[in-house]
């Protein structure tokens, strides 16, 4: 048994390296070459756990030559659009202007209700909303509406707005997050001015303390509502 | 490049590296492994007829010092190769000392037979090769 523990400690550390090092897209949109090497990773990753006879080398070296395997695909892929377009297939055109395309949509096997899942799933419920339709080489169906059944967008309308900043967390769980304290530049004693604002006596009863560029200042205490106020415009954050 | 990147190449090519290795180190061990095995049992297909039977001081010595070596290199080739795969060598070597004992010179040539089959066929059946990779 204590084998097994220690060959599953290793087998784990090694397929959670290989995913990190084959980047994030694994974890969310994958291509079809991605998709059989998950499935794949999994089966072997398996067998050595299972199997004591079995070397963990038997295990690891497969794992391996699937990463390589891998990153050979990935790096013709980004120099070949038709070795990319072969081996992952190109986006296809399902609705067009004209209506729905029933050759692409046989060519991909899909049906209408396929179809008229995937286009409700992004907001449309008529399919005559839809302009284009596009299916992407993950799986997912990317819709354009008509200009007509757009959302209306701040730009639609011609309205100045303040630049949107991304609000930096400088506490989270009673804990400063000091990385982000170097990206806001500001120092303690800063949080500390904001907490006592927000009326908190210490770090650790701060739930979640964020700001943003234009001196927004979200914060909560434990099991306390939230409070909101502004504060000078940092200035000097990254965006 | 990123740093990411340079990562992931540098990951890449000591992965590659890794490879080889293992594939190297795996083909020097079992090949050492079983010459070794296949020589003892020249010498000790030798000895039986030079001392006429099997129950003698140099064929009993021919075969514990086969145990011995099979027993170190297995513990090597443990890392590499299934153990099922080689364990079968092995036990046939106990047989044999079985068989010194019980003086069962046709049960102790078999044995021997199967032990060099194994080795002899170990790359036959588990190498790269063609017809193994299909």
């Amino acid at each position: 048994m204590l084998t097994t523990v220690f060959r599953v400690i290793i087998i784990y550390v090694i397929v959670l390296f290989l995913y990190r090092l084959m980047g994030k897209r694994q974890l969310g949109q994958m291509q079809p070459f991605e998709l059989v090497l998950t499935l794949i990773i999994a089966d072997l990753a398996t067998i050595p756990m299972a199997e004591i006879s079995v070397p963990v080398l038997d295990g690891i070296v497969p794992l391996f030559t699937l990463v390589i395997i891998h990153f050979l695909i990935t790096v013709f892929s980004k120099f070949s659009t038709k070795f990319s377009h072969f081996i992952s297939g190109k986006p296809v055109i399902v609705i067009n202007p004209n209506g729905i395309d029933y050759k692409a949509l046989k060519n991909l096997n899909l049906s209408i209700d396929d179809i008229t899942e995937a286009v409700r799933g992004a907001g449309y419920f008529k399919l005559e909303q839809v302009q284009y339709a596009i299916m992407e080489t993950n799986g997912k169906m990317s819709v354009f509406p008509k200009s007509e059944y757009a959302p209306v967008t701040v730009g639609d309308m011609k309205l100045q707005v303040e630049k949107s900043a991304l609000p930096i967390n400088l506490i989270s769980e009673g804990k400063i997050l000091k990385n982000n304290l170097e990206v806001a530049k500001v120092d303690k004693n800063y949080i500390l001015e904001l907490l006592k604002k927000a009326d908190i006596k210490r770090v650790k009863d701060c739930l979640i303390l964020s700001v943003d560029k234009g001196g927004a200042v979200f914060v909560q205490e434990f099991d306390k509502a939230y409070k909101t106020f502004n504060v000078e415009p940092l200035g000097q954050v990254q965006e | 490049m990123t740093k990411f990147m340079w990562f992931q190449m540098i990951s890449i090519f000591v992965i590659l590296g890794l490879l080889i290795t293992i594939c190297a180190v795996e083909d020097k061990l079992v090949s050492d492994a079983l010459y070794n095995v296949r020589e003892y049992c020249y010498q000790i297909e030798n000895a039986v007829i030079e001392n006429d039977g099997i129950k003698n001081n140099v064929v009993n010595s021919l075969v514990e010092n086969l145990e011995e070596k099979w027993l170190s290199d297995e513990r090597n080739l443990c890392y590499v190769v299934n153990h099922k795969s080689i364990q079968e060598i092995g036990v046939e070597i106990i047989k044999l000392k079985t068989y010194i004992e019980e003086d069962d010179i046709r049960e102790f040539s078999v044995s021997l037979e199967l032990i060099k089959l194994y080795s002899e066929q170990y790359h036959h059946f588990m190498g790269a090769n063609f017809k193994n990779v299909l």
